[in-house]
């Protein structure tokens, strides 16, 4: 890349040909204010925050999206700069309600800051106070329009980082409102309740519902970890205060998924309303009792040892690289095990290493017996974004429903795989995509045209199936055994064929973090910490293996700790 | 020299930015001594003395027409007006009733309000203030010379102020004495 040389505010710096002012200021370590701006985003030059005073240009111009060139002298604090942005602020205070004292991001507000760094200690601009409403539509977070900017980030997030494209602005002028799909309540839109435009709303326009008023940032601490509800595992930032998790952040740094997250990882662990398993508890007489540790592990240890030989391991992809390792071993060596399995199967043929963030060169994807809206769903927006942004196209191979249809060019069925390989020798960069869906020979016939060709991307429905397979559970659910021994994790389904079989083994000790839905078929109940609790690694389907954080103190035994105290019990 | 004199008023508020100064603590002692404090809401002088004071305060947002009355003569006999507070900067809590109707507002405190005993009428008298139609901070209504911002100001923003004021410059607040809390 080409260096440019220019002066900011009076200190010389080589910048990149093609970048912004902004851009070579924030590398340089000089902070411009801006609003509508955001890292993770394309450059907006909606607010005007950041105007610097550029020399030879008549008028000050917007440092984030003004294109450095040779020799170029930049002020972005001179006298002239700080009048005209006090002159924004004022503008933007006066349009609509932006009383900090009743905001709930008052203290962490980018709008509030701003105003502190330029002194505004009154607004001089007439207010009109407009009336508007408040859409709590939404399960997961509220959007009070009295508090937005139109900065646009938000539906800048929604269109180019989640491809999904449900915001927009409707009116003109002082009228324009954000809105969703064709004005209709944010509840009732296309909307994915990713979170995306959550993260990067500057003021208190989105509210997070969970944890509104529970903290500002200099009282929580930000804690990063791996998602452990897919296997991509998206990096994220843990928000606790008080040994609570808050609210789960973007991390934009983290790979695979660069700030990304979904509704599974982001909304629904806090918002499971199952009742936690607390203490170890045993079925007798068809009854729940509640029992000490030593008596549960003996009871499970003693009646899973009558069954020795006859006992079938299964496990959540949800467990930590850590724990499968013991689970494997209290489970073959301990109970003699003659399956050890994955409790939400695997895919038809185990996936190579590959990176995530090819999908953003794409230009072309077959996505095979997989529904990248509900079970890879940032992965989903890798793919949606790259069609509605860049003009990828997408063809799907399998029967069914397909969330990802909208977006696809080409339906086939498995029959038709030929007619997707004509397409992708054509494509510069195609993709294959992969589920738990696909059929083997479906594999096998692009694997035979397209290795070579096409990156092949396989996404497990189980988290951590990667590091299952590193200590040997390669499969599924096996067939019917004596003894069931299930790892659950917050497994929140059980799958098929596992109640059944739950039912005519003679005993099944479930080691989960939630009674639902395993109070129904276990007969001893120990309890696990969820996701947040966790410490160890797990690897994703890339092959990167990325850190699970403890963010928060378990009021259970760790995975880890019950399978050593079982191992114990086992002789091993 | 002659002290330079101090008077307040409140207006529209819940008075919290009066105690405010009280937060001042023992620092309220020197104050005292060099300044003399002529009329406030809590001394038996209410009215600013005719002949003026050099730095007049108010606190609370202007909601009615008595209120309107009270900042104007306490424009005209001070020399530096100082707005205290959010109510009288910005309008503060009292302009959420911007968002309505003035009757609606008048209603829903005087007729609908739980506990208020059946068939009560919205008391109307020429004695009363008459609400403005809409609620506004003391700078729309006069010139304000120094804004305090803060709900209520810090203590340390107060006497800040004051003390450049008496030491002859008009006070400009930045960072802490800003940050709302």
């Amino acid at each position: 890349m080409a260096t440019v040389n220019i002066t900011i505010n009076g200190k010389k710096i080589a910048a990149e040909a093609g970048q912004t002012i902004f851009e070579a200021a924030t590398e340089a370590g000089i902070d411009i204010p801006h609003l509508c701006h955001h890292p993770a985003l394309p450059p907006e030059g909606a607010c005007r925050m950041c105007l610097v005073e550029v020399e030879k240009q008549r008028v000050l111009q917007p440092a984030c999206t003004f294109p450095v060139t040779e020799g170029m002298v930049v002020h972005t604090e001179s006298p002239k700069v700080i009048e005209a942005r006090r002159f924004v602020l004022q503008l933007l205070f006066s349009e609509r309600n932006h009383f900090c004292m009743y905001c709930q991001m008052s203290g962490d507000c980018e709008l509030q800051e701003l105003a502190y760094r330029y002194n505004l200690d009154h607004w001089v601009y007439d207010r009109p106070y407009p009336k508007l409403p408040v859409d709590s539509s939404r399960e997961y977070f509220v959007m009070d329009h009295n508090r937005c900017i139109l900065c646009r980030r938000c539906v800048r997030a929604c269109a180019q980082l989640v491809g999904n494209h449900t915001l927009g602005v409707k009116n003109r002028g002082a009228s324009t409102m954000i809105t969703a799909d064709n004005d209709v309540p944010f509840g009732e839109s296309t909307c994915v309740s990713c979170g995306t435009c959550l993260s990067v709303c500057p003021t208190g326009a989105l509210m997070d519902r969970k944890s509104a008023y529970l903290g500002r940032d200099i009282e929580v601490e930000h804690i990063k970890s791996t998602c452990t509800h897919c296997s991509l595992g998206c990096g994220m930032e843990l928000v606790t205060n008080d040994n609570h998790v808050l609210r789960v952040e973007a991390d934009w740094d983290a790979q695979p998924n660069q700030g990304l997250l979904c509704v599974m990882g982001r909304f629904e662990p806090l918002w499971d309303s199952r009742k936690r398993a607390t203490t170890p508890v045993v079925k007798r007489d068809n009854r729940w009792a509640g029992a000490e540790w030593d008596e549960a592990l003996d009871l499970a240890a003693n009646e899973l040892g009558k069954c020795k030989g006859s006992v079938e391991g299964l496990v959540s992809g949800q467990a930590t690289n850590e724990s499968l390792a013991l689970f494997a071993k209290v489970c073959k060596e301990g109970f003699k095990s003659d399956h050890v399995g994955l409790l939400t199967g695997v895919l038809p043929e185990p996936s190579g290493d590959f990176d995530l963030t090819e999908l953003d060169l794409a230009d072309f994807f077959i996505v095979v017996g997989e529904d990248l809206t509900v079970n890879h769903q940032v992965a989903g927006f890798f793919v949606k974004r790259r069609v509605t942004e860049h003009g990828a196209r997408v063809g799907l191979i399998g029967n069914g429903e397909n969330g990802l249809a909208p977006y696809a060019l080409f339906e086939w069925g498995e029959d038709e795989t030929d007619e997707a390989i004509k397409m992708a020798k054509k494509a510069e960069k195609p993709v294959v995509i992969y589920g738990v869906g696909a059929k083997v020979a479906t594999l096998k016939q692009l694997h035979a045209t397209l290795d070579g060709k096409a990156i092949f991307m396989g996404l497990s429905p189980a988290a951590n199936a990667r590091g299952a397979a590193a200590v040997g559970i390669t499969g599924g659910p096996g067939g019917q055994t004596k003894g069931l021994y299930i790892l659950a994790c917050e497994e929140k389904e059980m799958p098929r064929g596992i109640k059944a079989k739950a039912k005519k083994a003679d005993f099944v000790v479930v080691q989960a973090s939630y009674l639902e839905p395993w109070a129904d078929v276990a007969d001893v109940i120990l309890p696990c910490p969820v996701a947040f609790e966790k410490q160890g690694s797990i690897t994703n389907d890339e092959g990167r293996t990325l850190s699970v954080t403890a963010a928060v103190e378990s009021s259970v035994k760790s995975d880890e700790e019950t399978l050593k105290a079982l191992a114990q019990r086992l002789g091993l | 020299m002659a002290k330079p004199k101090i008077a307040t008023d409140w207006l529209d508020v819940c008075s919290g930015c009066h105690m405010a100064i009280l937060d001042i603590d023992e620092r309220i002692v020197d104050l005292a001594k060099a300044v003399e404090f002529t009329s406030s809401p809590v001394t038996d002088l209410k009215h600013p003395p005719e002949d003026g004071v050099t730095v007049g305060i108010l606190s609370g947002a202007v909601s009615n027409t008595h209120q309107e009355e009270t900042a104007k003569e306490m424009r005209e006999r001070c020399q530096i007006l100082v707005a205290l507070g959010d109510c009288a900067v910005f309008g503060g809590i009292c302009a959420m009733r911007n968002f309505f109707d003035t009757e609606e507002v008048l209603r829903r405190a005087y007729v609908e309000t739980e506990s208020t005993a059946p068939n009560q009428e919205v008391p109307r008298s020429d004695e009363i203030g008459k609400l403005l139609n809409r609620v506004k901070a003391v700078n729309e209504v006069v010139k304000v010379d120094v804004h305090i911002p803060g709900c209520p100001p810090p203590a340390d923003a107060i006497w800040f102020a004051l003390t450049e004021l008496l030491a002859g410059r008009i006070p400009v607040l930045t960072g802490e004495h800003l940050t709302y809390e």
